[in-house]
């Protein structure tokens, strides 16, 4: 950045605008997220967006402060988070942690958060039913995923579903809305199985699954489990055409192209919902920036935003947030992203994306859905239109 | 696959929150506010729109009976007990009132979710139970009625098992329950009788 006595002192306006440009104000901020594990993937995608997001705040001219990311490894292991992010806010002066990927992770750190009145920005889809003031979703809850997934499966597919999951709150909670959402639509839920986090084994699974002959699977494994079923169910399509995706659909609210590497062609057709799917388009500039994935963009638009609270009042903590959440909106790869400050969740898009080759093509898109993490404004007949009426035997 | 009631959706619900200004009600408002009610704070009196709201959160550390629009104990919604001190009074006093729930002082980010679920569920099991038992009520007291029908059917020929049987298969003719049949039958009784008197007297 060009400065000197020369260009400070042409004019009052340019001495304040060099004060200003030169002195940036240095905020450390905490970083979270596991280098490996099971699902490491996520979580390197989640770690390269907040890189990149610091990297062009503190080269922009035009930014007042500059990022300083203290950073911790908790290498996937679910008793690390909360001591490390205690670490994080006990020997910096860092007051905002972005970071974790599992449900079980977040909720071990928030104790940690609020005894130290500190905030976590939580950027991956989760299970909803939770508005903690001392955190920030900025990925999708329920009403952006499962439900809009579910509304559009149902009359494509039928309405019988198989659920599987990893054995933590996130299967759990998101198969438990799955169950009242499937019955709101008429349909059964013909089988509830998960497994440990990281077990591969999958083999009694698929056995379950060819012979109930569900409309769909949802599935709610993570990481190197979700690969070998996904693996796994290819291989029964291949046997059995009902398994194929066109007739009865492997369906995810978190699987995104980060983990399309490792999960190869048995992928192709499955179904997914998310705020954010990567194009290609041909008439963007070749030299701008996208994110791969909604990973990516989400923690990338945590630390734009965080910025930009930041900006607005250097010392910003968790209690100025709905204030400064209610008088704003943010640009971020979502587009203008509005966060409620009641809940402190983001608005974000709805598409739905159908997984072909490395990328998803477009099912379906809805702009700025507004969050709704307790479901409070959920309606059945909106969702799943009208019951037909069935016949008493 | 049979399952456990499903969680009620609370959207739109109304809560009152019977406590002075303070930062416990602050919390308790932006949780109820997040999860998707209309929340209001009030002190020192509920007013008489609470009657219709569908949750009450009230102060057990500076509480007392005048402050509610119903006799003691028979709050017609779920309440919650907010409780401060564990002052053995206090807690008889929250007794008194047959909270659903109580969440303790001070509160934080937690709590009030799982209040409500349980307060609502508390609520019902109780309202289901006191309708079974007044309803049961009814039919013990109903006993002598229907010995006293049975013997006037029995009167008209055959014996007591018979004429009980005749009941029932009444009682399932008007579709009633078998007090009700024997409430009708009795009357009945008494009318012909009277009509008997009152034809042998002219």
């Amino acid at each position: 950045m060009p400065r000197g006595p020369r260009r400070a002192s042409a004019t009052a306006a340019g001495h304040s605008l060099f004060w200003k440009r030169g002195v940036k104000r240095k905020i450390e901020i905490g970083l979270l997220y596991a280098r490996s594990g099971s699902y490491r993937l996520i979580a390197e995608a989640c770690r390269s967006g907040a890189l990149r997001a610091i990297a062009e705040v503190n080269s922009d001219p035009r930014s007042e402060i500059e990022l300083a990311a203290i950073e911790r490894d908790p290498a996937g292991n679910i008793d690390r988070y909360a001591s490390l992010c205690d670490e994080i806010l006990r020997t910096s002066s860092a007051r905002h942690v972005i970071g974790c990927v599992t449900s079980w992770s977040r909720k071990e750190t928030i104790p940690v958060l609020e005894k130290a009145g500190a905030t976590l920005w939580y950027a991956c889809p989760y299970e909803g039913f939770e508005a903690n003031e001392h955190v920030v979703y900025m990925h999708a809850c329920p009403n952006q995923h499962l439900v809009p997934l579910l509304a559009h499966v149902v009359p494509q597919h039928g309405a019988n579903g198989f659920l599987v999951g990893s054995n933590y709150i996130w299967g759990w909670e998101t198969n438990r809305v799955a169950r009242d959402l499937i019955d709101d639509a008429g349909g059964k839920v013909l089988g509830e199985r998960y497994l440990p986090i990281g077990e591969t084994g999958i083999g009694r699974l698929i056995d379950e699954i060819r012979s109930t002959r569900p409309d769909f699977v949802l599935n709610n494994l993570i990481g190197t489990s979700s690969y070998a079923f996904i693996d796994a169910y290819a291989a029964l399509g291949r046997n059995d055409p009902h398994f194929l995706p066109d007739r009865c659909p492997l369906l995810s609210c978190n699987l995104t192209e980060c983990e399309l590497p490792a999960i190869g062609e048995a992928g192709r057709g499955h179904l997914s919902a998310g705020p954010f799917f990567s194009r290609q388009s041909q008439d963007a500039d070749p030299a701008a920036w996208t994110p791969g994935n909604s990973f990516e963009a989400a923690t990338y638009a945590s630390v734009k935003v965080l910025a930009k609270v930041l900006s607005i009042n250097p010392n910003a903590g968790f209690a100025d947030l709905p204030a400064i959440f209610a008088a704003n909106s943010f640009d971020t790869p979502f587009g203008q992203t509005s966060i409620d400050p009641r809940t402190q969740h983001a608005t974000l898009p709805v598409e739905i994306g159908r997984i072909a080759g490395m990328g998803f093509e477009r099912v379906s898109r809805v702009e700025r859905v507004a969050p709704d993490p307790y479901l409070s404004h959920y309606d059945k007949t909106e969702t799943f239109g009208r019951p037909r009426l069935k016949v008493v035997s | 696959m049979s399952r456990a009631a499903r969680i009620p959706n609370l959207g739109g619900a109304k809560a009152y929150v019977l406590h002075r200004p303070h930062a416990t009600v602050t919390a308790i408002l932006r949780q109820l506010t997040a999860i998707g009610l209309d929340a209001t704070e009030c002190w020192p009196e509920l007013p008489a729109e609470a009657l219709a709201a569908d949750f009450v959160f009230f102060d057990v550390d500076l509480g007392f009976d005048q402050q509610f629009p119903w006799p003691a104990g028979e709050a017609p919604m779920p309440t919650i007990a907010l409780i401060g001190s564990e002052a053995p009074g206090r807690i008889e006093w929250a007794l008194s009132q047959n909270a659903d729930a109580q969440l303790l002082k001070p509160v934080g980010n937690s709590g009030v979710y799982s209040a409500l679920l349980i307060a609502r569920q508390a609520f019902e099991a109780r309202r289901r139970l006191a309708n079974e038992i007044a309803s049961l009520r009814e039919r013990v007291a109903e006993r002598q009625t229907i010995v006293r029908a049975v013997a006037a059917l029995a009167a008209e020929g055959g014996d007591d098992e018979r004429a009980y049987a005749q009941l029932r298969a009444l009682a399932m003719t008007w579709q009633i329950s078998i007090e009700e049949a024997a409430r009708r039958i009795v009357a009945m009784t008494r009318q012909g009788k009277e009509d008997d008197d009152r034809t042998r007297r002219a």
